[in-house]
């Protein structure tokens, strides 16, 4: 495999003055074409993976305190800020869950996307704008001409997100970060979004990185999986086998505590508490006070494991059938 | 079925808004809810499901008297509750109950928790104050929360937390109708689920019927008995959960279906089967709302308004008997047999926890 687009080692991050990581030894590669989805439910990290990549974060108090992140041979990381501004909008974009509070609501849409054309490509005012009306045409907004000039405020929901996403992909990134892009929206809103972005994607061949907490937009647009429990990753692998063979307790807790469309179960099977607070991370595996597996072992941090060639988990007890028939036979 | 069954009835409600008007032109008339006619049963779980701006939540607040109707009644208890007085209204919210979606707004952030859960009570006056509070005991352990948490605030408590701290208030006077708008969109995946459960719980022990505004078609699949589509201030289909998720009968449900995102590798894509946004409600088209979206729409919809169905699968399309519209496929579900085995070790785990530490 030829070397990949994006190769993020070890990265973590922290609230200055506090003991623990809020992000901890994320790794993952991405190759052009890909799309990786980040699932977790709040507070995981899988936002501030995604700032930091884009080199967002409120620092301070958030500080990256390791790893690298490459992007075209150049670490993201250390970047100076001048070269990360202009990484930012050509080689990389970031689409937001909130359209409205994204958008400049006093700038009409086509000057809001051409103003990144002009910044990345220099070229004319008129040039930019003719861009922008490209961008709309493809992000299938109806009546195009007329709505470069419009305002956020007069477009809806859907359409504010597809102006966001016009203006994320006005330079042909290679890396497209979304974060929570359809949650805001309507399923009937977010089957066109998603729709849209497969097509778009397909055309640019760019790499997209997905973050979700719906497992049901995982299955349809995913890759790659990387599950992400309180600032870790606990397992990572291709979509199939995340969902055909899921190893972390956290995975399976989370798939089971989604109510399924087919038959109609008794009682949702749940995990039991809440997500651990930012300042009272807890040592060893961050999941053991939840985790119905969970036992002294579970004390030390589980290093990440081969499950087979690209999926990998990081449990003491994977895989959970070994571990009760132990149990069984003791 | 007699009237006794029917706990709940809303009859030709209306319920119009009037937009400020404009220095030039006439005030334009929003049409929130527009004809609605519902007959929920005693001690069923009904939910009410449509995009952003359909009605649905609208119609929640007409069905307790948060919001006076415009036309129409609606039946409590053999009384028509549309054009009481707030004074005799008030003996009535003890049976009627609400559940507001955002466990952060609808707090007081200067009530203790405990104060909170007894406002209902002391309303009402229901108990001394030494049974009240046993009473709030009582209620925060039926919602999985510690009673010492009483002297808390709101702040103090995650959304999840603060949503059981919502349903206990629900709760206190004993309601026999309980409304929830959103009860768990805006909770995480892991904390809906204990929410939903506790949610079917409580129903079951306190004998409620439930009424649930939802957007998430899984969600209102799992705890729903019967299900009522609406669409632009009407309802376009009332079935049984299993009928209108198997063999929906119109175009707006089947679409609706169609836009789940399945949680399973290789169950089908969700599809747009729906090109734009929904119209809004001022500009109504004539005939059926539907039409400027709908795939089968034909002259006739586009001049003639469909009618809801009076039968068991209630349906207002002119071609409901004709289309032949595809509902949830068995292949949408399937888990793999080795996800499958992991999902039952997982509940044996769970189920063994619990008993330890029950015991």
């Amino acid at each position: 495999m030829n070397t990949p687009l994006l190769d993020v080692r070890g990265l973590s991050i922290r609230i200055a003055g506090t003991p623990r990581d809020l992000v901890e030894d994320v790794s993952f590669t991405l190759s052009a074409g890909e799309t990786l989805c980040v699932v977790g439910e709040s507070g995981c990290g899988k936002s501030l993976t995604a700032l930091a990549l884009m080199g967002l974060l409120a620092s301070p108090p958030l500080k990256v305190t390791g790893g690298t992140a490459t992007l075209d041979g150049q670490d993201l990381l250390t970047l100076p800020r001048d070269q990360l501004q202009s990484l930012r909008g050509r080689r990389m974009a970031m689409i937001f869950q909130e359209p409205m509070t994204s958008l400049n609501p006093a700038l009409r849409i086509g000057d809001q996307i051409a103003e990144t054309v002009q910044r990345h490509q220099g070229v004319s005012a008129k040039e930019a704008r003719a861009r922008a009306l490209e961008m709309l045409k493809r992000v299938r907004i109806p009546a195009p001409e007329s709505r470069l000039d419009a305002y956020p405020h007069n477009l809806s929901g859907g359409m504010r997100q597809r102006v966001m996403i016009a203006m994320g992909l006005a330079n042909d990134p290679a890396l497209l970060l979304a974060d929570e892009p359809t949650t805001a929206l309507d399923v009937t809103i977010q089957a066109q979004i998603l729709d849209l972005m497969r097509s778009l994607q397909s055309e640019s061949g760019s790499a997209m990185i997905l973050i979700t907490h719906d497992l049901g937009v995982v299955a349809e647009m995913a890759d790659k999986v990387a599950v992400m429990y309180a600032g870790r990753i606990v397992e990572m692998g291709p979509a199939a086998q995340i969902f055909e063979d899921p190893q972390h307790p956290y995975t399976i807790g989370l798939m089971s505590s989604m109510p399924a469309l087919g038959e109609r179960t008794e009682r949702l099977v749940t995990i039991p508490g809440v997500v651990p607070q930012a300042n009272h991370m807890p040592a060893g595996c961050r999941f053991a006070e939840r985790c119905p597996f969970a036992d002294a072992t579970c004390m030390k941090t589980p290093p990440m494991q081969d499950v087979s060639t690209n999926h990998h988990v990081a449990c003491w007890h994977a895989p959970l059938e070994a571990q009760t028939e132990v149990r069984a036979s003791a | 079925m007699t009237a006794r069954d029917i706990i709940l009835e809303a009859h030709g409600l209306k319920l119009h808004f009037t937009t400020a008007k404009p220095l030039f032109g006439k005030a334009k008339i929003i049409r929130a809810v527009d004809g609605v006619d519902l007959r929920i049963r005693r001690g069923e779980t009904l939910a009410i499901v449509g995009e952003s701006g359909c009605g649905k939540s609208t119609l929640a607040r007409l069905l307790v008297r948060l919001f006076s109707p415009t036309e129409g009644s609606v039946t409590y208890d053999g009384q028509n509750i549309a054009n009481k007085s707030e004074h005799d209204m008030r003996a009535l919210r003890r049976d009627l109950q609400f559940i507001f979606q955002d466990p952060f707004s609808s707090l007081n952030p200067q009530m203790s928790v405990g104060a909170l859960i007894e406002e209902p009570l002391r309303v009402h006056r229901i108990g001394t104050p030494a049974e009240r509070r046993t009473k709030v005991a009582h209620l925060l352990s039926r919602v999985g929360l510690s009673p010492q948490i009483a002297d808390r605030y709101p702040h103090e408590f995650s959304g999840g937390q603060r949503q059981r701290i919502g349903i206990a208030r629900a709760l206190a006077s004993g309601p026999k109708v309980l409304i929830g708008d959103e009860p768990v969109s805006a909770l995480d995946v892991s904390i809906q689920a204990q929410v939903v459960n506790i949610l079917e719980d409580l129903k079951e022990e306190f004998g409620l019927t439930l009424v649930i505004i939802a957007h998430d078609l899984a969600v209102v699949r799992h705890m729903a008995d019967r299900v009522a589509v609406m669409y632009l201030g009407e309802i376009v289909e009332l079935a049984s959960v299993d009928a209108l998720f198997n063999a929906p009968r119109h175009p707006y449900t089947a679409a609706l279906i169609a836009a789940i995102p399945v949680p399973h590798i290789g169950a089908r894509v969700a599809t747009a089967k729906l090109q734009g946004d929904p119209p809004n409600p001022i500009d109504l088209p004539t005939g059926c709302r539907f039409y400027p979206r709908c795939p089968h729409a034909t002259d006739l919809c586009r001049s003639e308004r469909p009618i809801l169905t009076n039968s068991d699968h209630q349906v207002a399309c002119h071609f409901a008997d004709d289309l032949n519209l595809a509902g949830l496929s068995d292949n949408a579900t399937a888990r793999s047999p080795a996800a499958a085995a992991r999902f039952d070790l997982y509940r044996e785990a769970r189920a063994r926890k619990d008993k330890e530490a029950a015991t």
